[in-house]
């Protein structure tokens, strides 16, 4: 919303010494985000009135004329311009070298600079209404006609600023309306000109509240008074279309609206002024000559002013005459029967609609106006009474001659004051200090409360414009308090600390461990990726869809599906990285979801069921190098998270995993994850060509970290260990796990050292080369021990697992 | 004789002396020491010689074989003290070879930064699912029944639950703040705690604007406690996160759940407050709404609004990384790009 500084200035009169940055400041601090303080003069610089004292013809162009113009400087200028209506002695508007202009209204300010033309000397541009951002204000006859102060009536001096003479030496300023979306009272120039007041200590200035009295009525039934509570319609004769004087269309300028004519102007100026919404009907549009505010019938029409043709239904509220809805209640009129080109009396509506109602019709039909802005914050009936006499006090200003012929106040629901008690106690323990009495009467009385204090509590009664939710419980008056005082005037107060434990959290110290574990020891990078993931990738992965979760609105038709596995995400990812990386690794810890029943809270809530996976690849070239990468990262995973080491074992294959390589992940017997080569088919479907990956998905809330760290610790060897190499020569069918099976009890270490097969090993069988360490307890192992020993290793590899020695 | 045994001398100790590294030197202690040596053969010849001139030259003999022993010693320590593993040229402006490391998300790194922080001040962390219902998303926090976050214009509902109420319509929550009704049922008062976590809304995408985002929220309950504390819990983890003092301000703003609520700036710390185009020539960066805790929800988490009361910090986790780096397309969080993620290291 803008804010016009010369709009407020005609509600409060500010402090002289001000500065506009300071309103904005202060009214960010305590109200409302003020975005920009914007100065309509700038734009102007360099735009000055001038006098043209002789007119001569161009020598070398019939179109143009020589002007000889007084700018208020040493010298009369010579200018060169082609306007209609150039007059010597009148009034003119000159941009100077410096100034910038918008040709013909459109496009990019262009600077102007002294210059030729057609062989004549011009200092500057006498320009037209469009050309110096006046074209609303000044509507030109034709596109050559200048801006002519003189014909036009404006006072003005030589060489005084356009900007000045024309009201545009405004301050604007521009407020976020995010931050106004709780204050209804503020959706008008006075009720910011109000906050003003009470910041400065100021007065602020009293509207009138009068009604016309002793009028005939005019007919309006309200069929639905809880969708709209007050309607009042004033009849107004012996009017016409006819321009808006400057200063009315100036504010509605500089406030961030457009004129059209008076009739509408003046509906729009009450809206910018004191947040009342008013539409004008053409009077004689009206059928059977009564009003009726009634919800529309399935089907029923109206074509708005906006050219939009409407479909209704029995949820939105219109208002009719005794045949047809005229205007979408609150929110746009009807093209057909609002003022039109021949109008010479009006209905003027003054009403208050209810916002639930605003809220929903603006929204079916994304129809988002200034009025139902307002009306969708909630509006206090009593604002109609404001907006209702400034509308004929401006119509009798503009149209002196207007008669008020007919009258109605339709009101069945009137806004009560909100009353709220609220104790001196309360306020000094919340607000942290005791503040005197009188300040809390003034800023209350200055927003408009009515208070009184009995010794112990206040007794507020809230004024109506802040009686329509905004304000209803003792909190929201200590709110006001505070923010009017400013949070920044508050002594900082620290936390106060109790040493009566220290957080101790064992499975968010795991989660964390794990996602360090990855990045840090293992070198894998953290990546998130949507919980909505392409079906594309979870068809890819071959991941069953029959128990996934899908949005109702997704952010596109692919993205429907939330996601039940990690994996879709990382074949995803992996995708993406394939064009710029050989080699990489990525890991991501995040929530999936099944249908399911789980109850994280009360009974009554159900959602889906959660699960915390936390998945992991390597890409790259040598897919069995892949594979036990990801292997030995698991394999790491308990000693470094600090908990039981997990086991491996086939059991069911995951969708996405090639046919052999993959493997269960256990604890405590049962499937915690998997780890596995990515399927060449999840591979091509994903569209990663070139390449290999393995991948790891784990559930993590299946893991039980230990309370503290393993808290066991092996001695050293007292005696020296003997180290021995051994290569066996075995069936392909044997193992290493077998192998180490076999005889891990007889030795006190044993390392896989390589795999082999090769023309010196016959077909069928393959090469295993290990390191195994053995010792004694109590003594030094001598020679001969050391033979026993290893013959009868060397034994047991050959019973159980038909080794033999190569 | 005595003159040859000079002379052997002479010699041995310039060739020890030109010996350029240990093998050099082991072959010449071979050669003037050894079994063929000059100085054996003398030592070999004394059985002819006079018992006089045996004497003498047995003595020059002996000397000089200690000063040879001396003299290699001495060059050995020399060369010892002078040697380099490395033979030849070497190019020390060559790189290093690279440690092999991975990265934690900049999110990631923020969030335990955060966590680290608040737990130093006793707080406890929480997590919310991602799928809440309309009661913990709204209802609790004292939204108005049609406000217009609920609507699926702002909020993912679930599809088969978007046209149902409360307990039953779900969504992907759409902010942190129902968790804390969540910690509160669970926990009671008093309590201080923090739940980081990623949030959803259906909103058009663009450099500043994302579907999924993060946040960081802290809740205080207690009793008696003033507003006025929150600032200076949020100053102090301003400053643990940035590394140096961040001037804060809170000024006027409103959330359901909060009452009174404010907005929280923090000065800009690419210009120094003095306003720059990160800042929108401000000075100031909104990094977080807060307030204190309305007395519907406290009761909505079955506390007494007369007895209880607290407040809300909720920091936008992706505004404050982009302003840690300087990261200008919040879109990136999410790119899973490595080579956005590598600068993290």
């Amino acid at each position: 919303m803008y804010i016009s500084m010369k709009f407020i200035s005609r509600y409060v009169d500010l402090p002289k010494d001000l500065t506009h940055d300071q309103i904005a400041y202060d009214l960010t601090m305590r109200t409302v985000e003020v975005e920009e303080v914007i100065k309509t003069a700038d734009r102007f610089h360099d735009i000055v009135v001038g006098e043209i004292k002789e007119v001569r013809p161009h020598p070398n162009a019939d179109a143009l004329k020589i002007c000889m113009t007084d700018v208020g400087e040493d010298e009369i200028k010579q200018i060169v311009c082609g306007g209609s209506n150039l007059t010597a002695g009148h009034k003119v508007c000159v941009s100077k070298p410096g100034a910038e202009v918008v040709w013909h209204g459109e496009g990019e300010p262009v600077l102007i600079k002294e210059s030729k033309l057609r062989g004549e000397k011009s200092y500057g541009m006498i320009c037209s209404p469009l050309e110096v951002y006046l074209g609303d204000i000044i509507v030109p006859k034709d596109e050559r006609e200048i801006v002519d102060f003189t014909e036009l009536g404006i006072e003005c001096e030589v060489g005084q600023s356009v900007a000045e003479v024309m009201g545009m030496d405004d301050v604007i300023l521009e407020v976020d309306n995010k931050s106004l979306s709780n204050r209804p009272d503020l959706w008008g120039h006075y009720g910011i000109a109000r906050e003003l007041a009470a910041i400065y200590k100021v007065p602020l200035k009293e509207l009138s509240s009068e009604l016309p009295k002793g009028l005939p009525e005019y007919p309006v039934t309200i069929e639905e008074p809880e969708r709209c509570n007050r309607f009042t319609a004033t009849k107004i004769d012996n009017v016409y279309v006819k321009e808006s004087p400057a200063w009315m269309k100036t504010l509605i300028t500089n406030a961030g609206m457009r004129p059209i004519n008076a009739l509408v102007d003046i509906t729009n100026f009450v809206l910018l002024a004191v947040g009342a919404p008013q539409h004008a009907y053409d009077s004689t549009h009206v059928d059977g000559d009564a009003i009726v505010v009634r919800l529309a019938n399935d089907g029923e029409k109206l074509l708005l002013l906006d050219e939009k043709d409407l479909e209704l239904t029995h949820d939105h509220l219109v208002i009719c005459d005794t045949k047809k809805p005229l205007n979408l209640a609150g929110i746009k009129g009807g093209k057909d029967d609002s003022v039109l080109d021949d109008t010479t009396s009006v209905i003027l509506e003054c009403a208050v609609f209810t916002a639930p109602g605003i809220r929903r019709t603006t929204a079916y039909f994304n129809e988002k106006t200034d009025s139902a802005l307002r009306y969708e914050k909630g509006i206090d009936t009593q604002r109609a009474d404001l907006g209702v006499s400034m509308a004929l006090s401006l119509f009798k200003e503009i149209y002196p001659d207007c008669i008020f012929s007919a009258f109605t106040d339709n009101y069945p629901v009137k806004t009560e004051n909100a009353v709220i008690d609220i104790t001196q106690d309360f306020l000094d323990r919340r607000l942290g200090e005791v503040l005197p009495q009188s300040e809390i009467e003034d800023i209350l009385k200055r927003l408009g409360y009515e208070v009184s204090f009995d010794g112990e509590k206040y007794h507020c009664i809230v004024p109506t414009w802040r009686s329509t939710g905004d304000v209803s419980i003792h909190d929201d008056i200590l709110g006001d308090i505070a923010r009017l005082i400013g949070y920044e005037y508050f002594k900082k107060q620290p936390l106060p600390v109790k040493f009566d434990h220290c957080v101790n959290q064992v499975e968010k110290d795991l989660a964390r461990r794990m996602r360090e574990y990855l990045a840090f020891r293992c070198g894998m990078n953290e990546i998130f990726t949507y919980p909505w993931i392409d079906e594309r990738f979870i068809h890819a992965a071959g991941i069953d869809t029959d128990k996934s979760i899908r949005l109702a609105t997704p952010p596109a038709p692919e993205l429907g599906m939330l996601r039940s596995s990690l994996i879709p995400g990382m074949l995803e990812s992996i995708d993406k990285n394939s064009r710029y990386f050989e080699e990489f690794t990525l890991f991501e810890a995040a929530q999936v979801f099944e249908k399911g029943e789980y109850s994280p809270s009360t009974e009554e809530e159900v959602l889906p069921v959660h699960h915390n996976l936390l998945t992991g690849a390597f890409a790259g070239k040598d897919a069995k190098e892949l594979f036990f990468k990801v292997k030995g990262v698991i394999e790491g995973m308990g000693s470094y998270c600090h908990f039981e080491p997990f086991t491996f074992k086939q059991k069911e294959k995951p969708s996405w995993a090639d046919e052999k390589v993959w493997l269960n992940i256990m604890e405590d017997g049962k499937i915690a994850g998997s780890i596995g080569l990515i399927s060449v088919q999840a591979l091509n479907e994903s569209g990663i060509k070139m390449m290999s990956a393995a991948a790891f998905e784990l559930d993590t809330d299946v893991i039980k970290p230990y309370p503290s760290r393993t808290n066991e610790f092996r001695h050293l060897p007292q005696y020296p260990l003997v180290e021995q190499d051994l290569s066996l020569l075995v069936d392909e069918s044997v193992t290493w796990g077998d192998i180490r099976e076999a005889i891990k009890y007889m030795v006190k270490d044993l390392k896989f050292v390589e795999e082999y097969r090769g023309k010196q090993i016959p077909a069928g069988k393959k090469s295993i080369m290990l390191s195994l360490k053995i010792g004694n307890d109590d003594s030094t192992m001598t020679s001969k021990q050391i033979d026993k020993k290893m013959n009868g290793i060397i034994k047991v590899l050959g019973n159980k697992c038909g080794a033999q020695l190569r | 004789m005595l003159d040859r045994l000079e002379k052997v001398r002479e010699e041995g100790f310039q060739r020890i002396a030109e010996a350029a590294d240990r093998d050099a030197l082991e072959a010449v202690r071979k050669e003037l020491t050894g079994k063929k040596s000059a100085l054996s053969e003398v030592l070999k010849s004394l059985g002819g010689l006079e018992p006089e001139m045996r004497k003498s030259v047995g003595m020059k003999a002996n000397e000089v074989k200690n000063m040879f022993a001396e003299r290699l010693q001495a060059r050995a320590e020399e060369l010892i003290a002078s040697a380099s593993a490395v033979e030849g040229e070497i190019d020390l402006t060559l790189p290093g070879i690279e440690v092999s490391g991975g990265a934690l998300h900049p999110i990631t790194q923020m969030c335990y930064d955060l966590n680290d922080a608040f737990r130093s001040l006793g707080f406890e962390i929480y997590s919310e699912d991602d799928i809440s219902s309309e009661k913990f998303a709204f209802d609790n926090l004292n939204f108005a029944a049609d406000h217009p976050a609920r609507a699926s214009m702002d909020t993912y509902w679930l599809e088969g639950t978007e046209d149902k109420r409360g307990n039953e319509r779900l969504c992907l929550r759409p902010h942190l703040t129902g968790g804390s009704v969540r910690y509160l049922l669970e926990h009671g008062a008093p309590a201080r705690f923090v739940y980081p976590g990623r949030v959803y809304r259906n909103e058009t995408t663009d450099a500043r604007h994302e579907r999924a985002f993060f946040q960081y929220e802290a809740l205080i309950v207690d009793k008696d406690i003033s507003f006025s504390s929150g600032r200076v819990m949020i100053e102090t983890i301003l400053e643990k996160v940035f590394g140096r003092k961040v001037n804060v301000r809170m000024r006027e703003g409103f959330f359901p759940f909060t009452e009174p609520g404010y907005e929280i700036d923090m000065e800009c710390l690419l210009c120094g407050g003095k306003g720059c185009k990160a800042c929108n020539h401000a000075g100031w960066i909104e990094v977080m709404p807060g307030g204190v805790i309305h007395p519907n929800v406290l009761r909505a988490a079955n506390l007494d609004p007369d007895v209880w009361t607290g407040f809300y910090t909720n920091i936008g986790l992706d505004r404050l990384v982009m302003m840690r780096y300087g990261v200008d397309d919040v879109r990136l969080f999410h790119s899973a790009d490595l080579r956005f993620l590598n600068q993290f290291k």
